[in-house]
This record gives C-alpha cells, structure tokens and sequence, in this order.
C-alpha cells in the first residue's frame, strides 16, 4: 500500500467543485484589485481637482485670477475649444514638432551608424559631438533666431538639434555592442558587406535606436517650447507668452495641459508600439 | 568525401591583459578528416577554442598554415558551419528565420528555400517550434535550431564550441544523441569542443588532447567503439580512464 491510499481519495464530482470554486474565487479576488485601484486613481484624480479648486478661495493672497480654480479653466478650455483657437496651435506646434523630430532622428541614426561602425569616423567626431551635446541645447535659441530668424526655420532646426543627440548616442552604442558571436554567425553563414549591416547590425541595434527616438520625443517638446515662447504667432508655446502678455493665467493653464496631453500621447504610441516592433525584445520580462 | 582541415605548425600569440604577450598556441599540427567527429578536450588555456576560430576563418593565425580542401583558409565561408555555446540565435528572427538565414544569403529562391528548411527543421524535431523567437525556447531547443541553422548551407565540415556546457545534463545526453544521428544522416565532419571527459568519450572517433601555456596537442587518442556507445561498459570506462590520465597528468602508460 502507498502511503498516499491512507487518506480517502476525494471524488472526481467533489474534487470538480473544488476547482471550480478555486478559479471562481482567484477571478473575483482578481477583479477586486483592479476595481481598488482604478477606484483609488480616480480618488487622487478628484482629490487634486479639489484641493485647487479651494485652495486659490481659501489662502489669503491668493486671488482666482492668478490662480484659476479647474471651473475658470474648463469654462476657458471650452471656448477655446469651440473657437477652434487650441486646435490651431496644436497644428502648428505638432507641425514644427514633427518636421525637426524627423530630421534631428535621421541625422542621428546615420551618424550613430557611421561612428558606432567606423572606428576613424568615431574617434574624428568624438570631441567634437561630446562637447557639443554638453551644451544645454537651449542655450542655442539666441543663435538660431540670429541664423534663421524668427521663422519656422529657426524652430525646427532647434528640435532636430535637440533631437539628434539622444538618438545619435544610442545608436551608436547599440551598433558599437552588436554581440560579437552574431556577427561572426552571420560570416559564418555567408553574410558579407552590405547585407551584415541590414542583416545584422541594424536590427540588433533596433531597441537602443528606438529608445533614442523615445528619449528625442520629450527632448523635442522641450525644444518646441523654448524656440516658441522666444518668438513666435501661433504654438501653444505662443500661446502661453500670449496668456502672460494679456494676463490670462486660465489661458495659460489651458497652453500647459495641451502640451501636457500632447507629450503623454506621443510617450503611450511610443509604449504601444515596442510590442508591434519587437515581438521578440524583453519577452523574458513580459512571460 | 576528401575534404580535410590541415593544420600545420600553427602558432597564435595573444596580447595578454596588462602588457606582454601569450602563445595561445605553440606550434600545433594536427589533421581532420572528411566526414570524421573529432573532440578537442583540454583545460582552459589550452588554445582549443583559438584553434576553431582559426579554422573558422575568424582569426588568422601568427604562424603556421591552415588549408580546407587544399585551399588556405582567409575568412570565415558557408562550407564551413559553426556552433556556439549559447546566444548565437538572431533573437529578432523565429526559429524558421534563423534557419532560413544561410539559404538567403546564398539567394535560394523562397520556394526551395522553404522546403529545406521544413526538411532541416524536421531533422531536428522543431517542426512545431518553426515560428518561435529563440526567447521562447528552452536552451536544448535554442542549440538544436542553432545546428540546423548552420547544417542548411550543406558544409563540409561542423566546427561546435562547448554547444552543450550550458544545457542541463539530461538535455545535454540527448542532444548527444541526436547530434549522432545527424551526423550519421548528413554525412559531414565534426570538430567539437569540450572540457568534459565523457563527452568526448561517447561521441568522438579521435580525441585530441590539448595542454595549456603555452597551447599545444598532447595527444590524439583513437576511439574504436562502435556506436551507439554504452556509457556503462568496461571499454567506455577504460577508454575514460586513458584519457582522463592524459589530461590530468601528462605522463601515459605505455
């Protein structure tokens, strides 16, 4: 006899119902969570609107007009809606957004290309890229404005200067770190010249370049704004110097929460993306 | 079915960390035959896993020649199919890709290119593993793709570099096994390297013996046994025990 034949062996129907019983209780505990914490997002949510929604009424010094509680500002984001007024200064601000972000990240990815492959190229360029990228990027909107004037120009070639640094950099270390023994698989296989950059070296630099292009994005809204509030007529960087210049603080809440939404959106496609792209990237993390 | 590795008083001096230099291998000649499985066994430091880089064409040697087929050998070519001990898998391509990736070098045209690899993928028992990334298979599945994956391009010669140190020992027993039968099935010459005794034993026709600082051949010993080998039988043990010795003392019994 078994030592397992001492205990009662449960029956197939009873053994059935406890199972069921089991998973029944692990969705239910498993859905409680989910609804805690949505619950709890949507509690700091409205805590947060209340506390500003009073605060302004309630600290001495404090007028509505400096500091506009969320009912100013909806009443003021309503209009500006209605008006078409915000849509328009999105547009453009997207627009420069866009064109400086595509030209900064093609320039980074050849350059990353060519100094992460080319040894000569590398250590040519390295002092002169460093001490450049250590340069607030910033610091350059005086200069460009002298350059390119006051002008789309101006902006967007301040977006792709702030843009090509940080995908320049990390493609060059994902196409410097390309692990050496699939490299010397793919010679071993018959892979030559060409065929080992598009082959081998660009997808497995793929991740670090698009963790570039991710860090670029929120480099680009920061260039955007600085480039607009400078000199500019239309923008939500505009936009806010505008609010200032009128005193129309609500105005300007409405400016911060648009590029707020805006930075937020263009992060979450980037979040979505990755999976789409890269079936194959972090999936030891994602099991 | 003559196709052959020379090795002839081959040398290799390494830049050592600090400053200086190392032989990693002194003055080394040794003969692999066509269609045989060779072992190279020795502790580390014994040049065993330069010699297969050199033989694969990825470094060239200080002195010394290497041929293939007659022809010297300057760089790494598909007649010569190479196994690495782990990682070796293009992670962004499924096990199908990674196996497909020799035939689309050589420009096989897609439908031929299908069809071998179906035959390849099946030798190896990944029919149902053909659209998975290599993060998704478990480290036996991950070496058998990576030797189908350099079987397709039909080479001469298997240059294998401890393909087996990083699986478990039961896995590791069975893709010995397999290893085996595709040898025996597709008729091709294997140079494998390891630092484990039995291994060496259960698997090669000839065993090189190979010593460290600087890295030289100690010996080439003969394995008659007939295969399938039995791991539990007084020749096997004997068969050990010689080279066992040889390993770890230097001096043999005549």
């Amino acid at each position: 006899m078994n030592e397992g034949a001492r205990v009662p062996a449960i029956a197939a129907a009873e053994r059935k119902a406890i199972e069921e019983a089991f998973e029944a209780e692990q969705r239910a505990s498993k859905r409680r969570r989910f609804r805690r914490q949505v619950t709890l997002n949507v509690v700091g949510v409205l805590l947060f609107l209340a506390l500003w929604e009073i605060a302004p009424r309630v600290v001495p010094g404090i007028n509505l007009q400096m500091f506009p509680p969320p009912s100013h500002v909806v009443g003021t984001l309503g209009s500006m809606i209605a008006s078409g007024e915000l849509f328009k200064h999105m547009l453009a601000s997207l627009a420069r957004a866009a064109q400086g972000f595509l030209i900064g990240s093609v320039l980074g990815v050849l350059a990353g290309l060519l100094t992460g492959q080319l040894p000569v190229m590398r250590n040519l360029s390295d002092p002169v890229l460093h001490g450049l990228r250590s340069i607030p990027a910033i610091a350059f909107v005086p200069l460009a404005i002298v350059w390119f004037g006051l002008g789309e120009m101006s902006k967007v070639a301040l977006i792709a200067w702030g843009t090509f640094f940080p995908v320049w950099l990390n493609t060059f270390i994902g196409v410097r770190d390309v692990p050496n023994v699939l490299l010397r698989s793919a010679a071993s296989l018959g892979c030559r010249g060409a065929s080992v950059l598009f082959s081998v070296v660009l997808p497995s630099a793929l991740p670090f370049i698009l963790a570039g292009l991710r860090q670029a994005t929120a480099t680009a809204f920061v260039m955007l704004v600085a480039a607009e509030l400078v000199g500019a007529s239309s923008g939500l960087g505009y936009l806010i110097s505008f609010s200032h210049l009128v005193f129309r603080v609500d105005m300007m809440f409405v400016g911060l929460m648009a590029l707020g939404a805006l930075g937020f959106v263009a992060d979450r496609i980037f979040v979505a993306l990755l999976p789409r792209i890269f079936p194959w990237y972090g999936g030891e993390s994602r099991r | 079915m003559d196709a052959t590795v020379q090795i002839r008083g081959v040398s290799k001096l390494y830049p050592t960390g600090g400053q200086g230099a190392s032989w990693a291998l002194d003055d080394v000649s040794l003969d692999i035959r066509a269609g045989e499985f060779m072992c190279a066994i020795g502790p580390s430091g014994c040049g065993k896993t330069t010699l297969l880089n050199m033989v694969a064409g990825f470094i060239e040697p200080t002195r010394g020649t290497l041929t293939f087929d007659g022809r010297e050998i300057n760089g790494p070519g598909s007649d010569r199919g190479v196994v690495f001990q782990e990682y070796a898998l293009f992670p962004w391509l499924t096990a199908r890709k990674n196996v497909e990736f020799g035939l689309k070098q050589q420009h096989v045209p897609p439908a031929e290119r299908r069809k071998i690899v179906d035959e390849f993928l099946a030798l190896a028992g990944l029919t149902h593993a053909a659209n998975r990334y290599p993060f998704e298979l478990s480290g036996g599945m991950r070496q058998r793709v990576a030797v189908v994956r350099a079987l397709v391009t039909k080479p001469r010669i298997l240059l294998m570099d401890e393909p087996f140190a990083a699986v478990d020992a039961m896995t590791r027993a069975t893709l010995q096994e397999e290893l085996l039968r595709i040898w025996k099935e597709v008729g091709l010459g294997i140079f494998f390297i390891t630092h484990n005794i039995e291994e060496a034993v259960f698997l090669a026709q000839r065993i090189v013996v190979m010593s460290p600082f600087p890295g030289r051949v100690k010996e080439v010993v003969d394995v008659d046994l007939p295969y399938p080998r039995d791991r539990g039988s007084p020749e096997f043990g004997a068969l050990y025990n010689r080279v066992s010795r040889s390993f770890h003392h230097g001096e043999l019994a005549p």
